[in-house]
C-alpha cells in the first residue's frame, strides 16, 4: 500500500509526508518521560503499598527532589546551549561550605545572617561567570574549564572550614528544614520558586529564545545580529546562580556546611536532564522536561531505598533503569529536517 | 646463607606472633569491652603478647624502647628531615586530626633541635596522585624523609613503601594495606603498618545500641562506602554483635558512601517505612551526623539511638547532648605522630627496624570509646585541648599485635 503511494507520490509529497511522521513522533516522545514516571510511581505503590504513597514519603520526595532540580535546572540551559558543565560538584559544595561559614555556626566568627546566604550564592554566580568567559573568550571547550573549576571550588570549600565542617548554630536557620508551608517544605518552596524563575526566563524573555537559537545552530543568531558570546556568558551564569541556590539549601537542610553537598550530584543531574528529553546536541528540550526527568531519577532513588534491594547490586539496577529511561525518551530517527 | 637465617627467624618470630595473637583474639571477640577507656591502659594490656614474642629472656623489651633525643648524633640533627602526612582528601574532620598529630610532632622535633620540614601529600582520592606524591617527596628529600601514610586504597600500600623506599626514607602507613604483603617485605622503609580496630569499633557500637534498645526492636544500618576494608571489617563487628541479640532486627541497611547527605536521605526515606526505629547504627560519624539531622526533622531527635565511628566534634556533642549513643575515637593525633616518631626512630639509626619482631611492625592502635560515662572527660581531653604526648616512648600507641 504504502509503496504503491509512493509511486504516486511527488518529492514534495514524501517530504511532506516525512515531516508530518517526525512530528507525529516528537509529539510522542514528549509523553513518554511522564509515562516513565507513572509506571514507576504504580511499580513503587504496587510493591511498597502505603509506605511510598503516604504524605510523610511525599514530603521527603519534595526535600530529596529539591536540590537536584535546582543543579539540573541550572544545566539545562548550558545543555540546551550545546555545552556542558562539570563545575557542579564543586561549586555546589563552595557555595554550601561558604554558607555554613558565613552563617552563625561552630567554627568561624561570622554571623552574617541572609546576607552570608546572599554572599555565597554570589561567590558561584561568579564562579559561573568567569567559567563562561573563559569559554567565550579564551576559546577553552566549556567541559574543561568547567573541570578545573570544580576542582578550585572544592579547595575553596575546604579551605573556608579547615576540614572540620561548621555546624549552623543560627536558631532560624537551623529551623527551615522543618518549615513547611501548605504542607509543603520551605525546601522545596525554594526549588519552586527557582523552576519559575527559570521557566520565566526560558519562555518569556528574548534571552530564553536566544538559548534555543544558539543551541540549535550559533551561526544563525549570529547572523541576525545577537551576541552569542554574551547568551553563553548569562547561561553559565545563570547556571552558577541555580548551583550557588542548591549549595545553600543544601548546607541548610545537612544543618552544616561541608564540600560533600555537592558530591555525586553532577552526573544524576545530567542523566535527568537527558531522561527528561532535552538533547546533549543542544537546541531542544527545557526546564519543565528537566523537572520530569528529576522526578523520575527521585522516584527511583527513593523506591528503591524503600523497596531495600542489596547495596551490591542496587547501583547494577539504578544503571539499568536509567539506560531504559534513556533509551524510551531519547528521540531518535528523526531527519536533520525537524531539528 | 645470611637470607636463611633471617628468612628462618622470620617465620619463626611470626609463627610466635600468630600464637600470641591467637591469645589476644579470644578476649576480644568476648562480651567484655576490649576497646580501652584510655591509651594507657592499652599500652599495659599490650606487654602480654612481647614476652611470647621475645625468644629468650634476654631479648630486647620492645614496649619499653626509648628514644633517648640525647644519643641522636648532631649530624642527623642538623640535617634537614622531611616530613610528610599522606592523606586522601581534606574534607574530613578525622583525617585533620592526623594533620594535627604531625604538628604536635614537628613542635616536639622543634624541641630537641632537630632541623625539619613538614607537607601534606593530599592525594584527592587518587591512587595515582597519592602514588606519585609519594615518588616526588621521597625523590626531593633524598633519604632524609620520614612519612605516614594513609594509603587510598589497600592495593597501592606496597606501592607507597616502594616509592619510599626509592629514596631511602622511612615510612609507616595506616589503616588498608593488602593480606600478605607487609612492612616486612620492604624492610626498612617500610617501617610499620598500624591500624585502629575496625572490628571491635563496629562491635561495640552496635552492642551499646542494642542494649540502649532493651535488646530489642527495628535498628537501621547506615554502611561504609562498600569495598572499603574499614566498611567491611566495622559491618562485620556489627553482625557480630547482632548474633547476641536476638530481639534486634534490621530493618533497612544501605551504603551512604561516607556521606552526611546520604545518610540523611536514607534515614528520611527509611522512617516512612519504619517509624517505630529504636536505633540506627552508622559506619562513620560523618554519616551519623546526617542520620541525627534527619531525625531532627522528624521530631525523634534523642527518641531513636544513633552510634557512629570516629569522634567528630558533632558527634561527641551529640553524645553529650543525649542524642547519640556512642562514638569511638581512633585518635588521629596518636595515630600519625607515633607513627612518625617510630619513623624518625629509625632515621636517626637509634631503632634497628630489621631487628624488630613482626608483631611491632603491624600492630593495632588504641581506640577510645566514647560514651555518655565519659564524653566529658573525652571532650575535655582532645576537643577543648588537643592531647600532649611523650615521644620518646615510641611505642606507646601499641595496643597489640595485628592477626
Amino acid at each position: 500500500m504504502a509503496r504503491a503511494n509512493a509511486k504516486t507520490m511527488t518529492i514534495t509529497d514524501e517530504f511532506a509526508a516525512k515531516i508530518k511522521l517526525d512530528h507525529k513522533k516528537e509529539r510522542l516522545m514528549k509523553w513518554t518521560p511522564i509515562l516513565v514516571l507513572v509506571v514507576m510511581i504504580v511499580v513503587f505503590t504496587a510493591i511498597m503499598g502505603n509506605a511510598f504513597f503516604s504524605v510523610g514519603n511525599l514530603v521527603a520526595l519534595l526535600n530529596q527532589m529539591s536540590i537536584p532540580l535546582m543543579v539540573a535546572l541550572g544545566l539545562t540551559f548550558v545543555i540546551m546551549i550545546g555545552s556542558i558543565d562539570l563545575s557542579i560538584n564543586g561549586t555546589v559544595g563552595m557555595a554550601g561550605s561558604l554558607a555554613g561559614v558565613f552563617l552563625l555556626n561552630t567554627r568561624t566568627e561570622f554571623d552574617l545572617g541572609i546576607w552570608g546566604l546572599v554572599l555565597a550564592i554570589f561567590c558561584s554566580v561568579l564562579i559561573g561567570f568567569i567559567i563562561g568567559m573563559m569559554h567565550v573568550k579564551l576559546k577553552i571547550p566549556s567541559f574543561m574549564v568547567s573541570f578545573a573549576f570544580m576542582n578550585i571550588c572544592i579547595g575553596i570549600g575546604m579551605l573556608s572550614y579547615g576540614g572540620i565542617h561548621p555546624t549552623i548554630e543560627d536558631p532560624f536557620f537551623r529551623s527551615v528544614p522543618q518549615m513547611s508551608f501548605l504542607g509543603i517544605p520551605a525546601i522545596a518552596w525554594v526549588a519552586i520558586i527557582v523552576f519559575v524563575i527559570c521557566f520565566f526566563i526560558q519562555e518569556y524573555t528574548p534571552f530564553g529564545r536566544y538559548v534555543y537559537a544558539v543551541g540549535t545552530d550559533e551561526t544563525v543568531p549570529r547572523a541576525v545580529g545577537v551576541n552569542v558570546s554574551r547568551v553563553k556568558v548569562m547561561v553559565f551564569t545563570l547556571a552558577g546562580f541555580c548551583f550557588g541556590v542548591a549549595g545553600v539549601v543544601g548546607a541548610l537542610r545537612l544543618g552544616q556546611g561541608q564540600v560533600g553537598i555537592g558530591t555525586g550530584l553532577m552526573f544524576p543531574a545530567q542523566a535527568a536532564v537527558v531522561i527528561g528529553g532535552t538533547a546533549l546536541s543542544g537546541g531542544k528540550g527545557g526546564v519543565v522536561n528537566t523537572l520530569i526527568g528529576v522526578l523520575i531519577m527521585t522516584v527511583l532513588f527513593n523506591g528503591l531505598t524503600m523497596v531495600g534491594i542489596n547495596p551490591h547490586i542496587r547501583t547494577g539496577i539504578e544503571g539499568a533503569i536509567i539506560l531504559i529511561a534513556v533509551i524510551l525518551t531519547v528521540k531518535r530517527g528523526a531527519t536533520i529536517i525537524s531539528k | 646463607m645470611k637470607k636463611m637465617i633471617a628468612l628462618l627467624l622470620v617465620v619463626g618470630l611470626m609463627m610466635m606472633g600468630l600464637v600470641a595473637c591467637t591469645d589476644s583474639d579470644s578476649g576480644d571477640t568476648g562480651t567484655e569491652a576490649p576497646v580501652a577507656e584510655a591509651p594507657a591502659d592499652d599500652a599495659d594490656v599490650a606487654e602480654e603478647p612481647d614476652e611470647a614474642e621475645a625468644p629468650d629472656a634476654g631479648a630486647t623489651d620492645w614496649s619499653s624502647f626509648v628514644l633517648d633525643p640525647s644519643q641522636i648524633p648532631q649530624e642527623k640533627l642538623d640535617t634537614e628531615l622531611h616530613i610528610a602526612v599522606s592523606i586522601r582528601g581534606l574534607d574530613n574532620p578525622y583525617i585533620v586530626t592526623k594533620i594535627e598529630g604531625m604538628n604536635m610532632f614537628s613542635e616536639w622535633l622543634d624541641s630537641i633541635g632537630q632541623a625539619h620540614t613538614t607537607q601534606v601529600l593530599d592525594s584527592g582520592g587518587s591512587n595515582d596522585v597519592e602514588i606519585n606524591n609519594m615518588r616526588q617527596f621521597s625523590a626531593l628529600a633524598g633519604g632524609n624523609a620520614i612519612a605516614y601514610a594513609d594509603p587510598n586504597e589497600s592495593a597501592i600500600a606496597p606501592a607507597l613503601a616502594e616509592a619510599m623506599a626509592e629514596g631511602g626514607g622511612f615510612m609507616g602507613t595506616a589503616w588498608n594495606k593488602p593480606d600478605g604483603v607487609g612492612p616486612m617485605d620492604f624492610t626498612p622503609n617500610w617501617v610499620i603498618h598500624t591500624s585502629a580496630d575496625n572490628f571491635t569499633g563496629g562491635y561495640e557500637t552496635a552492642r551499646l545500641l542494642f542494649e540502649n534498645m532493651g535488646g530489642e526492636g527495628n535498628v537501621f544500618v547506615i554502611e561504609g562506602m562498600l569495598g572499603n576494608t574499614a566498611a567491611i571489617d566495622r559491618r562485620r563487628g556489627f553482625d557480630a554483635a547482632l548474633e547476641s541479640f536476638p530481639g534486634i532486627t534490621v530493618a533497612h541497611e544501605d551504603t551512604g558512601n561516607w556521606l552526611t547527605a546520604e545518610a540523611l536521605t536514607l534515614t528520611e526515606t527509611w522512617l516512612n517505612v519504619t517509624p517505630d526505629v529504636g536505633g540506627i547504627w552508622c559506619a562513620n560519624d560523618n554519616m551519623a551526623t546526617g542520620v541525627l539531622q534527619a531525625l531532627d526533622n522528624a521530631g525523634l531527635l534523642g527518641e531513636v539511638g544513633v552510634t557512629g565511628i570516629d569522634a567528630t566534634d558533632d558527634m561527641v556533642a551529640a553524645v553529650r547532648a543525649g542524642n547519640a549513643v556512642a562514638t569511638v575515637s581512633a585518635n588521629g593525633f596518636l595515630q600519625s605522630s607515633y607513627t612518625l616518631a617510630i619513623a624518625y626512630a629509625a632515621w636517626t639509626g637509634l631503632l634497628d627496624v630489621e631487628e624488630l619482631p613482626q608483631g611491632y611492625r603491624e600492630f593495632f592502635t588504641p581506640s577510645v570509646l566514647v560514651t555518655t560515662d565519659n564524653v566529658e572527660q573525652f571532650f575535655a581531653d582532645f576537643v577543648e585541648n588537643a592531647p600532649s604526648f611523650d615521644f620518646t616512648n615510641i611505642f606507646y600507641a601499641r595496643a597489640s599485635a595485628m592477626e
